[in-house]
């Protein structure tokens, strides 16, 4: 019986596709609401037509907070880089108090971490409670050594119930042509996520925007295309629940109780993706741990 | 009483350092490696000496703070290391060492999936000069980085090409390399 309703449950999610243009997001007072870029720094016309409807969401959607997956600041970290490629496209947001929060991707220099904006507290892996119920972790994926796992399972023990998000720059899960899913990060981090129950994981580093079917009970998301975009780059596989890559895009997220709502919006503001998105509970993950077998290619 | 406390302190570290760390102080390059894990340390040293000499690098909301910090700290460091040669870290024997550890890893085809990804074209570099900034740094495969020796914070190993690069991340700067460390 159970395990029928972890299939209807799987099923439903994979199915919330079709219905995704109709689903908008709850927008309750009491939910986490952040948004999602990845690979934005790029100080392009396509990264600042991004910021736009990045601001411009906000006036709907009031998020607290954006999440940065990586790829920041590309192609040096010099003052002008800073100003061109971060603070000038998200002025508006700084300047309202929205807080950044950025994890390291593989054109980042690693001393981006000092810099108070991206809110990493001098360190390259780190947690942070936003409210209540919630827990973010942000890891550095191109430097996954012991101390940085040793760390992230203390704190993923020590999170107990609350929604567990992690973001880092490398998907585990890809269906791109030019990098897919790193297999080797995953082997060290899937086994601390479906031990402790991560819910939700976020990545970049491939220039498209794929939302992944749920692998072993966690939502994973590829979203690296804030200001870089590879057209023609995601084969659509085994993996892929939803697939966009001929826009650049950003995400926009509500965590509430019992699901997470979310829209994908490309650079004209229409919505390409969206869907509500049921937390597992703690017993079906651990049975979908089991019984769900890896799906898709390399 | 003092048992209690022997067994208190036995739980109270993390079961991964324990076997990272018998990893190498049980095999048969214990030795080698316990010099190469002297030599970083000394390095590390005078880092924190050249810490020290001038304001720490710490957060701003300043990027020209923290490049001119960074800059700081990669004089100082190189000043103080001045006439220091490729092979004084990684010396030849030490070398030959992480050659061997490195080996199978470097075989295996996702291992070089990821370290031909988005690799920094490099005309040149030096030991005590900058690592290449305005390239991408190449992705360390998990399974490579627990080939290796643990590094104090800061330390990392990195690849330009085939070459391994031990790197300081907080001053941008090329300590030593092995070169064609992999095939």
């Amino acid at each position: 019986m159970s395990r029928l309703i972890v299939a209807l449950t799987l099923f439903v999610a994979g199915a919330a596709v079709p219905m995704a243009q109709d689903v908008g997001l709850p927008n309750k007072a009491d939910s986490l609401k952040f948004a999602i870029i990845g690979d934005s720094g790029t100080g392009s016309s396509a990264q600042y037509s991004v910021a736009k409807q990045l601001i411009a969401a906000r006036a709907a959607f009031p998020y607290e907070f954006v999440l940065m997956l990586g790829d920041n600041l590309y192609s040096g970290s010099g003052e002008k880089d800073y100003r061109k490629k971060f603070e000038e496209p998200y002025k508006p947001l700084l300047d309202g108090g929205v807080k950044f929060y950025a994890a390291l991707g593989n054109h980042d220099n690693a001393n981006e971490k000092m810099y108070k904006p991206f809110n990493m507290n001098g360190e390259r892996f780190y947690t942070f409670k936003p409210r209540p119920g919630f827990r973010i972790f942000a890891l550095d994926s191109n430097y996954m050594d012991r101390s940085q796992l040793d760390w992230l399972e203390k704190e993923l023990a020590a999170s107990g119930s609350d929604w567990k998000v992690v973001f880092f720059h490398h998907p585990l899960y890809s269906s791109g042509g030019t990098h897919g899913s790193d297999e080797e990060l995953r082997a060290q981090l899937e086994p601390l996520f479906l031990k402790y129950g991560v819910d939700v994981v976020l990545s970049g580093h491939e220039h498209f925007y794929e939302r992944i079917k749920p692998q072993k009970g966690i939502y994973y998301f590829v979203s690296g295309g804030a200001g870089k975009l590879r057209k023609g780059d995601v084969g659509k596989t085994s993996l892929t629940a939803k697939a966009y890559d001929t826009g650049y895009h950003f995400m926009l997220a509500e965590l509430g109780k019992t699901a997470m709502n979310f829209q994908t919006i490309n650079q004209e503001g229409k919505i390409i993706d969206s869907a509500v998105l049921p937390r597992f509970s703690d017993a079906d993950k651990k049975k979908m741990a089991v019984t769900t077998p890896t799906i898709g290619p390399r | 009483m003092i048992r209690f406390f022997i067994v208190m302190l036995a739980l109270a570290i993390p079961a991964s350092t324990v076997r990272a760390q018998d990893k190498f102080e049980n095999s048969p390059d214990a030795r080698v490696l316990g010099d190469f894990k002297a030599r970083v340390e000394k390095y590390d040293q005078l880092r924190n000496k050249a810490d020290d000499a001038a304001p720490p690098l710490k957060e701003s909301n300043d990027p020209a703070k923290i490049k001119d910090a960074q800059h700081g700290l990669a004089e100082r460091i190189g000043a103080a290391r001045a006439g220091v040669k490729q092979g004084d870290i990684f010396t030849p024997e030490i070398a030959t060492v992480f050659k061997r550890l490195l080996r199978p890893e470097a075989k295996q085809h996702t291992t070089k999936e990821v370290l031909k990804e988005d690799k920094p074209v490099v005309l040149a570099f030096k030991v005590n000069g900058p690592y290449p900034d305005k390239q991408p740094v190449v992705t360390m495969p998990p399974n490579v980085l627990a080939a290796m020796p643990a590094l104090p914070k800061d330390i990392e190993y990195r690849f330009i090409e085939k070459h391994l690069i031990l790197r300081d991340a907080r001053a941008n700067l090329i300590i030593d390399y092995v070169p064609n460390a992999i095939p």
